[in-house]
């Protein structure tokens, strides 16, 4: 068992790392080529939460903060989202792709008729080899994701001709996250603007991540009470425990299983790999 | 009673391998082995690509035996499940959607990683071999920290020397230091000339061979790593090792590239080895054996009888194995894509003769491998044993008829 005095060691040595990352990232930009990727989900939250400390304590501005709404997103999400807008007075941009929206109606799940769509989301279809007449509507489907996602994620860039931007991935997440740097450059094309992404947080485990949040309270959605311990796309996203998350085994349980879609999972490597 | 790790590499071809080959050796670590282990020299898989070819390792069965579902049929038992029954801890890792949990390889697992959940590149469209020793290395350390833990099984599989080959500049210079092409590059042979099967340009298909084999070098670290694992763990000498592949890959052999259902030696000759810490000596094994024959190995391994189930038999004591024949099949898709109608091809070998039949067209060809091991020369009209070969396939494709 770790004692409660290296359990502080470890989130101070993690919290300096963190902040001497995002000093480092405000010497290397401007303000306000800077933004922060806010879901609402704990990390993000986390990653935000540790870059505000450091603009109160330089006295700085907290820079832009950029939110995307798929289309399919728990309404706990915005709640916590809206509720720290206001008290921590932030700039943050919504960036939702209305047009797909349009498209299906407003509805889940509804068919999208790709003639329906605008110039932008109709080339980054074919871009994706996408050849179909009409795709369902859905924010974690492979083209949902990018549509509803991507493409959102790379107009917001684009559009405040952003060099930097925070992003709350951690090294222990994923697997693919394993060989990530804190600064990593994102080299631009016709779609995609040349970026760096920022992730202060990378050395954090899920487990540092709670105790951190607690320790500090921190704000973090309502749901991670509820047993969610990855929050996705509010339909495709379960629970697989009644227990608040930090409470869980989980340096034994996967952190994803919840978003678990197998199918589109494994359709997308094989379509990666020119199968499908 | 010992832990057995079965290691599997997507798409090795067995000719790259140092201790199969003559040519300068790309895996030095494997080849390390050598003194420690049975090296079966004439290993043949199931079937040319992963979902035909798995279901021999996994399963002891043939791809089509219930119908020409890519999922593994219900009927059928995995190894895992066998040895869960058995009370053996089962954990398993790798990065291939065709054995993923979607198409019902997570049976009988304790532990089942298939990083599906994971998001992948373009490039790397799996995990790639040092995030998967990653997984293993954490399940094991954890593993093995209880006080008297059970002897496990173990199944790791590499998809890194799969295409797109893109290769990482310190071992293609190993290869041909005149190579001198970015990722981007690679990723568009990939698209270019293996997706569409373009094999007009010999300078392509020759700089394609160079990446693969320095993804095979790459891929030999990674198993070093995972043996420095269970040395860490001090597991080594208790665990017995069981390296081999689903399938090879073709660099133009016979008109293609990749793996598609053909049923010749490029993809159908696999490397197999096992390796056992007690074992001071090089054993080769000339026998002609199956990956049907795997499950029930493993099976012995650990003291069980070969369930019904299974089609094979224990390859070990190898003084017992007698058989000296084998048998594949597949569909016989060309391309990544399959298609609605493409039809089974089906090959069977008895000692150096081959026999294919493509259902498609209704072809039967033959092959004398030890005269011809390229198969170039189809002998089907002047054999003399052709009939005792065809009697032994033609069973095999009249079971769809009812």
């Amino acid at each position: 068992m770790i004692t409660d005095e290296e359990n502080n060691k470890i989130i101070e040595e993690n919290i300096r790392k963190s902040k001497e990352i995002i000093n480092e990232a405000f010497k290397k930009f401007d303000n306000d080529q800077l933004a922060i990727t806010w879901t609402g989900g704990k990390d993000s939250t986390l990653t935000l939460w540790l870059i505000k400390q450091v603009c109160d304590e330089n006295n700085i501005k907290i820079p832009k903060v950029m939110t995307i709404d798929e289309g399919d997103s728990f309404p706990e999400i915005h709640e916590i989202i809206e509720k720290y807008t206001k008290e921590w007075k932030l700039d943050v941009k919504w960036m939702i792709n209305k047009d797909v929206i349009k498209a299906a109606g407003g509805k889940l799940g509804a068919d999208v008729e790709v003639n329906k769509l605008n110039k932008r989301n109709s080339e980054e279809l074919i871009r994706l080899g996408f050849t179909g007449e009409r795709f369902p509507f859905e924010a974690e489907s492979w083209i949902g994701n990018h549509l509803m996602k991507t493409v959102m994620f790379n107009m917001f860039v684009e559009k405040y001709q952003i060099k930097g931007m925070f992003m709350g991935i951690r090294w222990d997440e994923q697997a693919a996250r394993q060989n990530d740097e804190y600064f990593v450059k994102r080299e631009g094309d016709s779609y995609t603007p040349e970026h760096i992404r920022i992730q202060p947080i990378l050395h954090f485990k899920e487990r540092d991540v709670w105790n951190t949040t607690l320790k500090y309270k921190i704000p973090y959605c309502k749901l991670y009470k509820r047993g969610y311990r990855s929050l996705g796309a509010s339909s495709t996203t379960i629970k697989k425990s009644e227990i608040p998350a930090w409470e869980q085994d989980l340096e034994n349980t996967p952190e994803r299983e919840g978003r678990r879609q197998d199918k589109e999972a494994a359709m997308e490597r094989l379509r990666k790999l020119g199968y499908m | 009673m010992k832990n057995v790790v079965l290691i599997t590499i997507d798409a090795l071809r067995r000719d790259a391998i140092g201790i199969y080959s003559k040519k300068n050796s790309l895996t030095p670590f494997i080849d390390s082995l050598r003194n420690k282990s049975i090296i079966f020299k004439n290993a043949q898989a199931t079937g040319p690509y992963t979902q035909s070819s798995f279901q021999g390792i996994l399963a002891s069965s043939y791809y089509l035996e219930y119908g020409k579902e890519k999922n593994i049929s219900s009927k059928k038992i995995l190894i895992s499940e066998v040895l869960k029954r058995n009370g053996i801890t089962t954990a398993g890792f790798h990065s291939n959607a065709y054995l993923s949990y979607y198409f019902g390889y997570n049976r009988g697992w304790d532990h089942f990683y298939d990083s599906m959940q994971e998001e992948v590149s373009d490039m790397y469209p799996f995990i790639r071999g040092d995030a998967i020793n990653l997984k293993v290395n954490y399940w094991l350390s954890n593993y093995v920290r209880q006080k008297n833990y059970n002897p496990f099984f173990l199944w790791v599989h590499y998809m890194d020397v799969h295409e797109p080959y893109i290769g990482e500049e310190k071992y293609i210079k190993l290869i041909d230091s005149n190579i001198n092409i970015g990722k981007e590059k690679m990723f568009e042979l990939f698209k270019e000339v293996i997706l569409k099967r373009d094999i007009s340009n010999c300078d392509n298909v020759e700089l394609l061979k160079k990446l693969y084999e320095s993804k095979v070098m790459e891929t030999d670290n990674h198993i070093k790593e995972l043996f420095d694992i269970f040395e860490k763990n001090k597991i080594l000498e208790e665990s017995i090792f069981i390296i081999s592949s689903d399938h090879g890959d073709e660099f133009a052999e016979h008109g293609g590239l990749s793996h598609d259902g053909k049923m010749y030696s490029e993809l159908i000759s696999v490397p197999l080895l096992i390796v056992n810490w007690d074992q001071n000596k090089m054993i080769n094994c000339e026998q002609l054996v199956s990956l049907i024959d795997l499950a029930p190995t493993i099976a012995y391994s650990y003291g069980l009888k070969t369930p019904e189930e299974l089609k094979g038999q224990p390859l070990l004591p190898l003084d017992n194995y007698n058989k000296n024949n084998c048998y594949g099949e597949a569909m016989g898709k060309i391309g990544n894509k399959e298609k609605d109608t493409d039809k089974p091809v089906y090959y069977y070998r008895e000692e150096d003769f081959k026999i294919i039949f493509k259902e498609d067209g209704n072809l039967w060809e033959m092959y004398n491998l030890k005269d011809d091991p390229g198969e170039k020369k189809n002998i089907i009209n002047n054999s003399a044993s052709k009939r005792l070969l065809k009697d032994k396939l033609i069973p095999m494709i009249n079971r769809w008829i009812k």
